[in-house]
Order: structure tokens, then C-alpha cells, then sequence
């Protein structure tokens, strides 16, 4: 009764304040709906192509033309840089002059991809010109294979398994990547779970503030001297913290549903995630909490929420970083509560499919809860 | 039977040894005053007596059952005033009083009637569903000392309780705790107030680096420098001629003259008076004003520590 005490008490005080209802509730939905118009999932990806003109690099360029790709010729690679980098183009692909004669004579050839970062569009095209270039290259390779076996001319070999089955061969590839956003989905649904991430951390980050005045106003010992033990006290503390992280994200995900048509996916996939990420931040903000200065811990926790969040992918997707950075990002909550969510709301999958994303949450929820709980404790009983 | 015993009492920061070995016990009802100068350890004592902090040495026993800072049941036999303003300032009196009470089990009805008496106890009924944060400092103090109340205490500590509050707010205070003290309630009561000490308390332990200096009732406290009063004196005239007359006197034991002031250590100041004045109007000084002062618990402080209580 005690913990629920100070639960409910943690959580009246949050939302008695005015700017904390506009913090907590309004702002992700205007983020929601800002990030999603920035985003624009639905509309015409545009693809620039320029180098060879021969007809399998022409084959090439029209292997990239789809009902969400339009292909643009362009005069030359640095007219296709120019037009990705103010953006008139998502990206653009260069296949080398010598592509043609490269194919025919089996050599190595490099098809060469200018991408956007931080652009949707960008890392949709991105993964959608290697799946058109995989599939290419089947076709290219059970050519030579098909000529060389029956001592055919490469273009009529081409024509062959283009057209037809090859025995031994199986020329129907099927795509190997897959898009990151699948088209159709909606762009809030790209949007939403990525801001969910960032706001309930950044959230339970600023509750910190709380437990600190607690703590110096002499609040925290004064609870300390009545009959209550030390873990009912730092349960009723965490337990604000989980409430008001719930909360917030169940706000997201009911109103994101709701104004904006996102699915969620599978409710209990999804309610797993939350319910694991609120409980990173709750035992992040007791650890933040047990700081001596307001001022230090304020700020900690913004350097925290957002750098976090950023490097979690959730400012800029996940997607768009380069190798190293990605690995970097798997180091934060953010990244896998990132992933977790993707896989729900945007590839159908269910609660089994995301455990491993489940898993590493549960240990660092784990982790940072036992310190958080452990630090206060220790705040508690030995005055510093 | 004593409701506190604390015996041997020690703490460590670092190097300084905050408390060092102190011992006292409170009787049922009785009000016991700690008396020492800013970091004298009395806070840290009172810590450990509460059970908010570790103790590094001795024992403390409350209704004759161990106390530690993990015994619920003993706790629940204290209130606690602390020494800063312990409250919710974005709550109100009511809310903070009605969260507090939980602590101590208070809730539905029975939490409602407890609150409404405390608030009535220290005059705050009528800004009961304010926010704390609109209140005067003297107001906070108030409040901060219903919060002690709440759970009905057979010991209460109060911990400098009147620190930066205006006198009428102070009266108030000393009223309330005067009042509870009347009911039965033990006191124990910090401060650096000698006149509040004074005031309120049966005994009174003075306090200083940690140790426990002299402890005892005012009375036994005032014997230990002896039963001489001072006279202080303001006149027109030789005052240094005067002075090495009145030395003369059987009954004076020490002169000091600083102008236009003398002291006098004297034996029995009404009745060595009348002597004085007669000397001192012979020697041709006009007597404008003359101040007798007992023996009190600063000049015990001062006799003890060779320092002032406050300065
Ligand atoms: N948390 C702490 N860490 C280190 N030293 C401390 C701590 N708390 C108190 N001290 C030191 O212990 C000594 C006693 O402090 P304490 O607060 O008990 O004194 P006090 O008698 O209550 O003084 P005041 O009248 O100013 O309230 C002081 O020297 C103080 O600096
Ligand atoms: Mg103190």
C-alpha cells in the first residue's frame, strides 16, 4: 500500500504541472506528425541513373523501374551527384562505361550507388537497387553459364533464360533484400515507434529531477524515518517512474492508432517492448536520481535522452548509419527497442519473432534497474 | 521508565569525528533540550536516533527495545521534525500531510480526521489546500512540524525547529511543543537558542565537536559556574576611581571597567545593590542604567567551551 502510496504520489506530481502534460503527452504527437510529413513514406521514389548505354546496361537501368521507382537518365556522374545532394533525386546509380563488355567477357563489373543520408526515400532505393542488381546478376551468370554449356552467343543465352528455365538452373530469384519500409505502410508507422523510444526515455530521464529535490529537500530521509523499509520506498520511487514511461508510451501508441491509422502490430510484441524500455528508463532514472545536484542530473539526463536516442536511431533511422555506427547503436536500448518495434509494426512479425530484441532489453532492464535500486538504497541508509 | 536511551553514540565523516561517544536518556514525558553551537553534531545525533543514518558505534533503545534504522516498529513510536523543510513544495499542506500519513498507515477517515487535527494543532487550517510553495517561511516551519505529529508520537524530535522564523511564528511553536509536552509527549529538542532551551526543557545536554559537555537541569547546569550574578552597569563619571572602590566591597568578587560600562561579579546582586548605588553617587557617578543578569545556560556554554553559543 505504501509503494502505491508513493507510485501515485510520483505520478500526481508530474502531471500537476502544466508543462509536463505538454512535455509528456502533446509533443510526441506533434513530433509524430512533423516526422512522418519529413519521412513521407508514400510518395514516388526517383531514382537517377547515368554511364554506359550499351543494352545490358540498359537492361540494368530498366530492371530498377518499378510502380514506386520512376528512373531518370542523367547526363553524367557529376550532374548525378549534384541532383542527389540538393535532393532532386533519392539517389542515383552509376554503372561503369566498360559494364557491357565487362558482363559479356565474365569480368568484374562495379555498379556504383549515390545515396542521401538521413533520407528515407534514400535507404528504401538503397535496398531495392541491390535487390534488382542481385537479381541481375543470377540472370547474368546462368547466361554465361547457359552459353558456355551449349556454346551459344551470351545475348541469345541471355535471351534464353530471361525468357525461360534453364535446366539445373533455377532463374527465378526471388528478391534477397527487403525494403526497410515496405510500401503501402503508412509514414507515421515509420515515424511513431522511433519518437515512442526517444520520449519515454527522455521522460523517465527528467523524473530524475524529482528524486533528486526529494533527496536534498531532505524529503527522502524524512519518508525514511517512518515505519516504512528501505525497498518499499525505492519500489514506490521506481514504480512513479514505470507508471509515468507506461503511461506516456501507451498515450503514444492508442493516439499514434488513432489520429494517425498507425499499427502497432502485435499487441503483445508490442506491449513487451514497452513495458521492457519503460523499465530501462525507470532504473536509469534512479541511478540519475541518486545524484547530489539537480542542476548536474538535469542535465545528465538531457545529454542522455537524446544522445541516446540519436545514436539509437531514433532521431535519424537506424538504417541510414554506416557500418561502424550501426554496431555503435546496438550498445543503446534505443537500437533494439528500434528493431523490435520494426519488425512489428512493419514486417507483421509476432512476439516470438522479436525475442531476441526482447532478450537484450530484459538485460539491460536487468542491469540498470538492480544498480538503480542498489544506489538509492545506499543513498538511503548511508547518507551519501 | 526512560522512552530514549542512547549510550555510547559515535559517528565518522571522513576525519571528523561528527558525534563521539555521547550518552543521555529521555524519561516518558519528559522534554530534553541538545544545546550546542552550528556543527556541533547535534543533527547527526539526532539522525542516528531516528534511524535515518548508520551509526558507526553504540546503541540506541527506544521503550527499551533495540533501535536501528531497519526496525519498523520502533520508528513508528518516533515523530521527526528535521532540521530543513522536508516537504513537497509543489503539493499542498493537505496533500503533503494526507502522503506522510500513509507512511504511518493513516489512511481513509481516520487519515482525514489526523490530518485536520494537526493542521488545527498548528494554526494552518485555513491554508490547508494551498501550495506549500505560496507559503511564508514560518508557515513551511509550521508545517513541517505537523508532518511530526501525524502518527501521534510518544517521543518527538524536533530539530531546530524555529531556525529563521519571525517571533510570532516562533511563539507559536514553542506553544505547540509547550502544549504536547503537557499532554505526555517526550521531547527531545535541538537547538542554539539558549532562551528556548530555557524555556522548554526539564533537561538540557550541552553539546560541542561531538561530545557531550555537562547535562543536567538548568539549575544543576548554572551551579557548575558557580551561584555568582553580573552586574552591568552604565554611568556618568570616574568610573575607573569608582571601580577601585567598589573592589573594595566584601561581597564583590571581580571588577572590569570599559568606559562608560563596569561589570560586576557579585555574590548576591539584591543584596549587594543598595551598597553599590551609595558608593558609586559618593564617588560622584551618576548611575544611568544597571542590568542584572543570573547565571544562564550561555554563560554555562561559555564556562564549559570557552566560546560563545552563537556568534
Ligand atoms: N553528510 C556529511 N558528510 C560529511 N560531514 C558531515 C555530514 N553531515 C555532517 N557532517 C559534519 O559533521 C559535523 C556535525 O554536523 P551536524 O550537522 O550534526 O551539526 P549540528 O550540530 O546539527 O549543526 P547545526 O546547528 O549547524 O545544524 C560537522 O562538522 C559537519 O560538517
Ligand atoms: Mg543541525
Amino acid at each position: 500500500m505504501k509503494v502505491t502510496a508513493i507510485g501515485l504520489l510520483n505520478l500526481r506530481r508530474v502531471f500537476r504541472d502544466r508543462a509536463n502534460i505538454f512535455f509528456v503527452i502533446i509533443t510526441p504527437f506533434v513530433m509524430i506528425f512533423v516526422m512522418g510529413l519529413f519521412f513521407g513514406g508514400n510518395q514516388q521514389l526517383r531514382l537517377g541513373v547515368t554511364g554506359a548505354s550499351g543494352p545490358l546496361a540498359e537492361r540494368l537501368a530498366t530492371a530498377f523501374d518499378s510502380g514506386d521507382v520512376r528512373v531518370e537518365r542523367v547526363g553524367d556522374a557529376d550532374a548525378l551527384r549534384a541532383d542527389v545532394e540538393r535532393g532532386r533525386l533519392h539517389s542515383g546509380v552509376i554503372i561503369p562505361a566498360t559494364y557491357d563488355s565487362d558482363v559479356q567477357s565474365g569480368k568484374q563489373s562495379e555498379v556504383r550507388l549515390i545515396t542521401r543520408p538521413n533520407d528515407w526515400g534514400a535507404v528504401d532505393l538503397g535496398s531495392w537497387v541491390r535487390t534488382a542488381v542481385q537479381q541481375e546478376a543470377a540472370l547474368l551468370k546462368a547466361a554465361r553459364f547457359a552459353a558456355q554449356e551449349r556454346g551459344d552467343s551470351f545475348d541469345d543465352a541471355l535471351r534464353t533464360v530471361a525468357t525461360a528455365t534453364v535446366p539445373g538452373i533455377d532463374v527465378q530469384v526471388s528478391a534477397g533484400g527487403r525494403a526497410a519500409v515496405p510500401s503501402g505502410l503508412s509514414q507515421f508507422a515509420v515515424s511513431a515507434p522511433p519518437l515512442l523510444l526517444l520520449y519515454t526515455f527522455l521522460t523517465a530521464m527528467t523524473t530524475a529531477i524529482g528524486l533528486v529535490q526529494a533527496r536534498t529537500s531532505g524529503v527522502l530521509r524524512r519518508m525514511y524515518a517512518s515505519p516504512t523499509p528501505a525497498r518499499s520506498l525505492v519500489a514506490g520511487e521506481a514504480a512513479g517512474r514505470l507508471i509515468i514511461s507506461l503511461v506516456q508510451g501507451l498515450l503514444i501508441m492508442l493516439g499514434s492508432a488513432l489520429l494517425f491509422g498507425v499499427d502497432w502490430g502485435d499487441p503483445l510484441g508490442a506491449a513487451a517492448i514497452l513495458l521492457l524500455f519503460s523499465l530501462i528508463g525507470g532504473g536509469a532514472a534512479l541511478l540519475l536520481g541518486s545524484m547530489r545536484s539537480e542542476g548536474g542530473a538535469l542535465s545528465l539526463g538531457v545529454v542522455l535522452g537524446l544522445g541516446l536516442g540519436a545514436l539509437g536511431g531514433t532521431m535519424v533511422p537506424l538504417e541510414t548509419f554506416s557500418g561502424t555506427l550501426r554496431t555503435i547503436a546496438m550498445f543503446t536500448p534505443h537500437a533494439w527497442g528500434y528493431e523490435g518495434f520494426a519488425e512489428l509494426v512493419r514486417h507483421g512479425a509476432g512476439i516470438l519473432d522479436i525475442l531476441p530484441q526482447l532478450g537484450v532489453l530484459a538485460a539491460f532492464a536487468a542491469v540498470l534497474f538492480t544498480l538503480g535500486v542498489w544506489r538509492l538504497r545506499r543513498v538511503l541508509v548511508a547518507g551519501n | 521508565m526512560p522512552i530514549l536511551e542512547i549510550t555510547d553514540l559515535t559517528k565518522r565523516y571522513g576525519d571528523t569525528l561528527a558525534v563521539d561517544g555521547v550518552s543521555f536518556s529521555i524519561d516518558e514525558g519528559e522534554t530534553y533540550g541538545l544545546l550546542g553551537p552550528n556543527g556541533a553534531g547535534k543533527t547527526t545525533t539526532i539522525s542516528m536516533i531516528v534511524g535515518v543514518l548508520d551509526r558507526d558505534g553504540g546503541e540506541v533503545r527506544l521503550d527499551g527495545r533495540l533501535h536501528s534504522v531497519t526496525n519498523a516498529e520502533t520508528k513508528a513510536l518516533i515523530g521527526y521534525v528535521p532540521q530543513d523543510l522536508a516537504l513537497y513544495q509543489d503539493l499542498t499542506a493537505r496533500e503533503n500531510l494526507r502522503f506522510f500519513g500513509r507512511l504511518y498507515g493513516l489512511a481513509g477517515a481516520e487519515g482525514t480526521r489526523k490530518v485536520g487535527e494537526v493542521l488545527e494543532a498548528v494554526g494552518l487550517s485555513d491554508r490547508a489546500n494551498e501550495q506549500v510553495a505560496k507559503f511564508s517561511g514560518g508557515m513551511m516551519r509550521r508545517l513541517n512540524i505537523a508532518i511530526g505529529l501525524l502518527n501521534k508520537p510518544r517521543l518527538l524530535i524536533l530539530d531546530e525547529p524555529t531556525a529563521g522564523v519571525d517571533p510570532q511564528s516562533r511563539n507559536a511553536i514553542l506553544n505547540t511543543v509547550q502544549q504536547l509536552a503537557g499532554e505526555g509527549v517526550a521531547v527531545l529538542y535541538t537547538t542554539h537558542y539558549m532562551e528556548e532551551a530555557e524555556r522548554l526543557c526539564d533537561r538540557v545536554g550541552i553539546v560541542d565537536l561531538g561530545r557531550m559537555k555537562a547535562e543536567g537541569t538548568r539549575r544543576e547546569l548554572v551551579s557548575l559556574v558557580g551561584e555568582n550574578d553580573r552586574v552591568l552597569l552604565k554611568g556618568d563619571g570616574d568610573m575607573k576611581q569608582a571601580a577601585a572602590v567598589l573592589s573594595g566591597m566584601p561581597d564583590i568578587k571581580q571588577v572590569t571597567v570599559d568606559g562608560a560600562d563596569a561589570e560586576l561579579i557579585v555574590t548576591d546582586a539584591r543584596g549587594t545593590l543598595p551598597g553599590v548605588f551609595e558608593t558609586l553617587t559618593r564617588a560622584g557617578v551618576h548611575v544611568r542604567s544597571v542590568e542584572v543578569r543570573e547565571p544562564d545556560l550561555e554563560a554555562v556554554f561559555l564556562h564549559l567551551t570557552g566560546k560563545a553559543l552563537r556568534d
